[in-house]
């Protein structure tokens, strides 16, 4: 061992895990033969005296007592804090619960309702009830009248929407001979509206009116009727 | 039990499992805050705070990432650093050190219990050191030398020698307090052992030389340099 060896592990001779502490035997027998590493050894070794009176001397220190009294006041008052809270967080969690299961109880309903035949609306013949004009898909109503505008509401297709009857449109095929077709929901502005032979007191004051189109098997529209929106406020 | 079992314990609000975490732990955080700060007032708040802080945030302490003890410390550190931007007179740590001999003596002396107020005459007889008068004489100059050169230390290499020396720690674990390479804790450590062993070779020679009487292996090194 050589001197720059012995310095670099001068201070890990009597601390345990350490290549000092393994090499322990070797440093000293180097230090024996050289004055200079001998000079530091046994200063790093009064070190360790001093170091090891000055712990044993402040082994008894300790914080005040009335640290652990702050302390046991601070973690009452947080058990206390926590208590309710987990409370709350119960109630919570009862609570979302309880209002996922009534939005799915009232989406299930809601489900049912609209698969009943005639019930519903958007842009399908289910959207049509019975009793009015329902140009259903491949079952184009016959009772049509060509020509013919109702103007009462005469159909409800949910409870939040009314809708006039079918108005069949002027180039319109005969509904009667109609075979298949769809019924489309739309948005058309008052203009196209009255360019279709609707009148304007029809549609309100809206620039922009719902309809549905009852479309035939080749895209020609048919027949048309006005929805409105219900506000129940 | 363990720490872990404790601060579970802890966790699940047990008063009693919170006392007893507290008196096993805070001693050394109290040394490490005293050693750095040199202020017993300081030192208790540091220690008040560190508990406050697992107190109110219990979860927050990793097992995996090291010991509770480590942890403890790294809080202490973190509200010293707090402190000393604070109130940058407490940075000087030479200027509180009166007041740790205060506490230091208070404690060698059987003190009151808190350590903190002392007579500062008292033998050592509570820690077992030598029965001899001169051997008191010699121990007590030792350890306030030595307590002198650390609290002149700079921060960095002051806070390795508490951890390393005085309180015993695995350079791992001083490692996983300060949040540092093990490498830097152990060439901090050895910086910081030569710059004490100059202060004290420095300071008083003859002193010097009754504290290496002290010493076994000095002596036995001693012995075999000149060949006994």
């Amino acid at each position: 061992m050589d001197c720059a060896e012995f310095e670099e592990i001068l201070h890990d001779l009597d601390r345990p895990g350490t290549r000092g502490l393994e090499m322990r035997e070797r440093a000293l027998i180097h230090a024996e033969g050289c004055s200079r590493c001998a000079v530091l050894v046994t200063e790093s070794e009064a070190l360790d005296f001093g170091l090891h009176a000055l712990a044993l001397q402040d082994s008894e220190l300790k914080a005040s007592p009335s640290v652990e009294g702050a302390l046991l006041r601070e973690f009452r008052r947080q058990k206390v804090q926590v208590a309710p809270r987990i409370i709350r967080w119960q109630f919570a969690a009862i609570g979302v619960a309880a209002m996922a299961l009534l939005a799915l109880g009232i989406t299930l309903r809601h489900q049912t309702k609209t698969n009943l035949p005639g019930a519903g609306s958007g842009p399908t013949a289910s959207s049509v009830n019975p009793g009015t004009v329902v140009p259903t898909a491949g079952s184009p109503d016959p009772d049509v009248k060509s020509n013919s505008v109702t103007t009462t509401a005469t159909s409800q297709s949910d409870d939040s929407e009314y809708a006039t009857a079918f108005v069949p449109l002027p180039y319109a095929d005969d509904l009667t001979s109609m075979d298949g077709g769809a019924v489309v929901r739309v948005m058309l502005s008052r203009s196209a509206l009255t360019s279709l032979g609707l009148p304007e007191a029809e549609m309100g004051g809206a620039e922009r009116i719902p309809a549905d189109l009852v479309v035939s098997d080749d895209g020609t529209p048919q027949a048309i009727r006005l929805v409105s929106q219900v506000n129940y406020e | 039990m363990t720490d872990d079992g404790l601060l579970r314990r802890v966790i699940a609000g047990d008063e009693e499992a919170f006392t007893l975490l507290y008196r096993r732990k805070h001693p050394a955080i109290y040394r490490f805050a005293l050693h750095m700060s040199g202020n017993a007032a300081v030192a208790d708040d540091v220690t008040q705070e560190v508990f406050m802080t697992l107190i109110r945030d219990t979860k927050r302490f990793d097992p995996a990432r090291g010991t509770l003890g480590g942890y403890l410390f790294g809080i202490a550190r973190n509200h010293l650093r707090k402190r000393w931007e604070q109130d940058k007179r407490l940075a000087p740590l030479i200027d509180g050190a009166e007041d740790f001999v205060k506490v230091a003596n208070g404690s060698a002396n059987g003190g009151n219990g808190n350590g903190v107020h002392g007579n500062g005459n008292g033998a050592m007889h509570a820690h077992g050191f030598g029965a001899h008068p001169h051997d008191e004489f010699t121990s007590l100059e030792t350890v306030g030398r030595v307590r002198q050169a650390i609290s002149t230390l700079p921060e960095n290499y002051r806070e390795v020698v508490v951890l390393c020396e005085l309180e015993e720690m695995s350079y791992e674990e001083a490692a996983s307090a300060l949040d540092c390479p093990v490498g830097t804790v152990r060439s901090r450590l050895h910086r910081a052992r030569g710059i004490l062993v100059e202060k004290l070779r420095e300071e008083k020679p003859a002193t010097a030389s009754g504290i290496l009487a002290g010493s076994k292996v000095a002596a036995t090194v001693k012995r075999r340099a000149v060949g006994e």
